[in-house]
């Protein structure tokens, strides 16, 4: 029973980076009906960025004392910033021009910045999982048997705040009701004298910067990161952006972390090599049997 | 007569296609014909050159670049042939990739300078190869291959259907037969684990590895906790380890490679509390990127590499320093094998052109040199292969990382 | 070509030269073998065949129908698997290679109605994933049930076809001629149902659903028929492929091969079978020739840049481009380049509807 306890917290802390990712996607599919392919692909950025901030900084293990916040501040700052341009001027070059084109284009054309983002990082930083500094000392904490780390808790806290935060900003402020407006009637939105195109840049730079953080809470967890890191992973969190129900963010949290927990249940009861099938299954069947997700509302089809 | 445009662009792809197919056959000019008494003769060298496995496969490639190299100053076939490397990369987006391999391969064969080849690396490339060159009659030498089913048994029965009685394919390492059941002995008698669990990668030479292990270590009396395979492009293994920590190991068994994910489940081993775990695996996790990839959890491990020690033999210094004057960095875990393969090949084509008169030999005469290579002095001991390819003295050298760094622990001779 | 026109008199004059251009093809074809001096090149034409016929079946489902498939290697990962299941050593079946045809590329129509089933009513960008989803669960599954499909190591020793009683062996020229002969056959057969009333189901389903749901086609049914004819034409392919390398395993089926036949589509012209024919060619020869021998060249001339793994890249970079700039592909099918400028601002549309009409006029 007690590995049971011990996925679980396994399971919350895989989920809280797939959260993250998430709610990128999620924001995205909302205001543009688009899959951002190349969304999990920022998320490994996130990660070299803040790779590329350490070693400016001078870290390679861990910080202790007051510097530790100053290093954690200026590192997931710096790598939600540079994450979120990349997203704006992937928006910009390669989704804005395809905004009115089929769906099938900008689709297609997403695939490609995927692809043409993993590349740039294996040419960057090399074929092999690179290792990133441990950063945070990490104690752990007994409860019973089940032991915590300190990372752990941070993933999962990381994601829940950066979720309230985003919830407040989206329903709270005037440039949260723009991006509501223009997810439920881009033209309408338009007429009301909303810009469009930076509601939709806001909204990826937004996502993207989400992104960042997961990069940089994965590397720290982890110890390494790796060119090809996003593609699976994100995978998984559309997955759990579909669960959790689409354009919803609560649902995007719920999702993710559901799907974490699943991938460790999967692997504790069942074994390593199936759990990506159950993942992927879970995606297939929630598509076909609940594509509104756990949270979301059936969406008419609208004419 | 006019031609719609589809037919204009379609004749326009079929003449590119036709001036591709002319270049192409360019890479044969410039050879010698059988029968020519001067030209240019080609080892053809078949590794992954780039990607994950490209700090394993470019010293390798350098061992056997040494010896054309060598070859060619010592005079090679009194000057009347020229000898070289015909280097191609079977490493596909970062990882060896058997298709790229079988391709190469053809190359190499439609080339008719090239009379022997050394490669490829990874078990699973040569599974795709030896169909190719059993064909084409081309001899090939592994410096590293080491599943079984590559020379014995059924599966290599299988793979040489088109001369069933003809072997192109030697080895100068160890199969990993031996490297597994002498690694369950390691483990049980050696260093008195008792209950492990195997995790492998799911590829020919990791699952071939681990399967092997099992199979032993239970024949000895060991306990197995449990077997599982992990998937490929796998980062997150704390659910995996969470579960074996549950079953409480001696140790944890390792078949695969660094580039499939042996650095980090040793790594994410220490982050699951298992860092005192013994970490125990084949020659895949001998290399430098291992103690990179594992960090500070490296320590711990152990690792056996399918050939001796050349550090440790009086032959092999003369290899190392002309290795390290050559190129500048220190020998990798197979540079002395590949060093080896090529010598071997070289040492057959110097005996087939003089059985032929000092006139271009085939194959054919080249593959008979090799097979009965018997006694062939080289920096990792005295070689022979017998009927199957495989190397008529088996060594395993025992590896532990103390401190951050590896030391040798053992070289074990295994019975032929 | 004096002897052609009366066979072909009483067609009219587009179809007259499209039919010529269309034989002058392949005769061409049939002697390419010839041209390369030595095998490596028709074993590339082989190959790049079996790619050609991926891309003609996939064709149909992205550019007759419009429905995006992102896992169509998992179809190709079926027909291979049919083959290597029913004639190797592996269960100790061994049907004869043309019977295989028809039933490798039965089986995957089949697994390709079982996934369209329930999907096809999805969205397009949700069928999208759904069916990259496919795409990494099929592979996955013939790795993992190893005792069935041998795991890593794929099946291997798969028998070589037989033509009345000649052995087709390690030569890849019968491999081509037989590539070549399915793959007259495929487009033969795509090009009919292009045209037929099926074909222009597909063309109304692709430019407005909704509409074309209002005037009586029935799109579950016709989507349907798009996925199976597709897989069967990728069960086909992987039928061939997998006979002339006698080996199979998962590591040919990952998602890179979906990408790499999207992106032979998308760089030739959607919807349009010539231009997927040219478009498949192209990548193929990108990835055998043109990068490892512009790489020679550049080692040659001291610059130590390495071409041949870039070509992911170079698979994205046409991807982006060819959507942004030139959708309709290099030979674009007249239809399909109004339809995709469509929403780019009057002009553009106004200039393919413009060729639409001069072209008919000519």
């Amino acid at each position: 029973m007690d590995v049971f306890f011990q996925q679980l917290i396994n399971g919350l802390s895989l989920g809280g980076i797939y959260a993250l990712i998430a709610l990128g996607y999620t924001m995205v599919y909302g205001i543009i009906e688009l899959i951002n392919f190349a969304h999990g692909d920022v998320y490994t950025l996130g990660t070299f960025f803040s790779l590329g901030i350490l070693t400016l900084l001078g870290v390679d293990s861990v910080v202790h004392g007051p510097a530790l916040v100053g290093v954690l501040a200026i590192t997931i700052l710096g790598a939600m910033i540079l994450c979120g341009l990349t997203g704006v001027i992937i928006e910009r070059l390669a989704y804005r021009r395809l905004r009115n084109a089929p769906k099938l284009a900008p689709l297609i054309t997403a695939i490609g910045m995927s692809f043409i983002l993993e590349n740039l990082m294996l040419y960057w930083r090399g074929p092999s999982p690179v290792p990133f500094p441990q950063v945070i000392p990490n104690p752990q904490f007994a409860l019973g048997a089940v032991t915590v780390q300190a990372k752990q808790i941070i993933v999962v806290l990381l994601a829940v705040v950066l979720m309230i935060v985003l919830q407040t900003f989206v329903y709270n402020t005037r440039l949260g009701k723009a991006m509501r407006a223009t997810a439920q009637d881009k033209d309408a939105a338009q007429l009301m004298g909303i810009d469009i195109n930076t509601t939709i840049a806001l909204t990826f730079l937004i996502g993207s910067a989400l992104a960042g953080a997961a990069g940089f809470v994965s590397g720290m967890y982890y110890g390494s990161t790796w060119f090809f890191n996003g593609f699976a992973a994100g995978l998984k969190a559309f997955t759990a952006a579909v669960l959790g129900g689409i354009g919803n963010l609560a649902g995007a949290m719920l999702g993710g972390f559901l799907i974490g927990l699943i991938e460790a249940m999967t692997t504790q009861f069942i074994s390593d090599q199936w759990s990506n099938v159950v993942v992927f299954s879970v995606l297939v069947l929630v598509l076909i049997f609940r594509p509104s997700g756990l949270l979301g509302e059936s969406l008419p089809n609208k004419v | 007569m006019r031609l719609s445009s589809f037919s204009r662009v379609v004749l326009a792809a079929v003449l590119a296609a036709a001036v591709a197919g002319c270049s192409s056959s360019g890479t044969s000019s410039g050879a010698a014909s059988s029968g020519a008494s001067s030209g240019t003769i080609k080892i053809g060298i078949d590794l992954p050159l780039s990607g994950a496995d490209a700090s394993i496969g470019i010293p390798t490639q350098n061992g056997a670049l040494l010896a054309i190299e060598q070859a060619n100053k010592s005079g090679f076939a009194g000057g009347a042939f020229k000898l070289e490397a015909s280097v191609l990369d079977d490493a596909v987006q970062g990882k060896h990739d058997p298709a790229a391999g079988a391709q190469n391969v053809q190359t190499f064969i439609s080339d008719p300078a090239v009379l022997a080849m050394v490669g490829p690396f990874n078990s699973n490339v040569a599974k795709s190869e030896i169909p190719l060159t059993n064909d084409a009659g081309l001899a090939q030498i592994s410096p590293s291959n080491t599943n079984d089913g590559l020379t014995i048994g059924d599966a290599a029965k299988k793979l040489r259907t088109a001369h069933p009685d003809v072997n192109t394919y030697f080895r100068v390492c160890t199969r990993d037969s031996k490297q597994g059941s002498a690694l369950a002995q390691i483990a049980y008698q050696r260093l008195g684990f008792k209950k492990v669990f195997v995790i492998d990668d799911n590829e020919t030479y990791g699952k071939g590895l681990a399967d092997v292990f099992d199979a032993s270590f239970r024949g000895l009396g060991g306990t197995v906790l449990g077997h599982e395979h992990i998937t490929s492009n796998q980062v997150d293994f704390k659910s995996l380890l969470t579960k074996v920590k549950s079953l409480n190991p001696d140790a944890v068994f390792f078949g695969g490679n660094t580039s499939t994910g042996g650095g980090l489940i040793r790594r994410q081993m220490g982050d699951v509390g298992m860092a005192q775990t013994p970490f125990l695996g084949g020659d895949g996790i001998s290399d430098a990127e291992f103690e990179k990839q594992a960090g500070d959890a490296a320590n711990g491990a152990y690792m056996t590499v399918a050939s001796p020690d050349v550090t440790k033999i009086p032959a092999a210094k003369s290899f190392i320093s002309a290795y390290q004057a050559r190129f500048k960095s220190s020998v990798g875990p197979y540079s002395a094998n590949a060093y080896t393969a090529a010598k071997i090949e070289i040492a057959a084509i110097e005996k087939a052109l003089k059985d032929n008169g000092g006139k271009m030999p085939t194959r054919a005469d080249v593959l008979k040199n090799i097979a009965s290579t018997a006694n062939f002095d080289s920096p990792i001991g005295k070689i022979g292969f017998d009927a199957n390819g495989d190397t008529t003295s088996p060594v395993l050298t025992l590896l532990h990382v103390v401190n951050g760094k590896t030391q040798v622990v053992d070289v074990i001779q295994l019975k032929s | 070509m004096r002897f052609i026109a009366p066979l072909t008199a009483r067609l009219p004059p587009a179809l007259r030269t499209q039919r010529a251009g269309t034989a002058l093809a392949f005769s061409a074809a049939l002697m390419l073998p010839f041209i390369g001096r030595n095998g490596a090149f028709t074993n590339f034409l082989a190959d790049a065949g079996a790619f050609v016929l991926l891309a003609l079946g996939l064709n149909i489902v992205v550019g007759f129908a419009g429905l995006l498939d992102l896992g169509y290697a998992a179809f190709f990962a079926i027909g291979s698997y049919s083959y290597a299941m029913l004639a190797s050593p592996q269960f100790g079946i061994h049907l004869p290679f043309w019977v295989l045809l028809f039933v490798a590329s039965a089986i995957a129509a089949l697994f390709g109605i079982l996934l369209g089933a329930p999907t096809l009513r999805l969205r397009g960008d949700y069928l999208a994933i759904v069916t990259l989803g496919f795409g990494e669960i099929v592979p996955q599954t013939f790795l993992n049930l190893s005792q069935w499909t041998g795991g890593p190591n794929g099946i291997g020793s798969l028998d070589q076809p037989v033509f009345f009683g000649y052995r087709f062996g390690f030569n890849p020229l019968p491999y081509y001629l037989m590539v070549l002969g399915l793959i007259a056959l495929a487009a033969w057969l795509a090009n009919n149902l292009r045209t037929s009333r099926l074909g222009r189901a597909w063309m109304a389903i692709r430019e407005d659903e909704l509409a074309a749901a209002h005037m009586g086609i029935n799109t579950t049914s016709t989507k349907l028929a798009a996925f199976a004819m597709g897989a069967s034409f990728s069960g086909l392919a992987g039928c061939a492929l997998a006979s002339k390398l006698q080996l199979v395993s998962p590591d040919q089926f990952m998602f890179n091969v979906s990408v790499f036949v999207l992106a032979m589509l998308v760089l030739g012209g959607m919807g349009n079978i010539p231009g997927v024919i040219v478009g498949s060619l192209i990548l193929s020869a990108l990835e055998r020739f043109i990068l490892p021998q512009t790489t020679n060249f550049m080692h040659g001339i001291g610059l130590n840049i390495d071409l041949t793994n870039s070509r992911f890249l170079i698979y994205g970079l046409i991807l982006v481009m060819m959507m942004l700039f030139r959708p309709e592909g290099l030979i674009p099918s007249r239809q399909r380049k109004a339809e995709l400028h469509a929403g780019q601002g009057d002009r553009r549309a106004a200039a393919a509807e413009g060729e639409l009409l001069t072209e008919t006029i000519r």
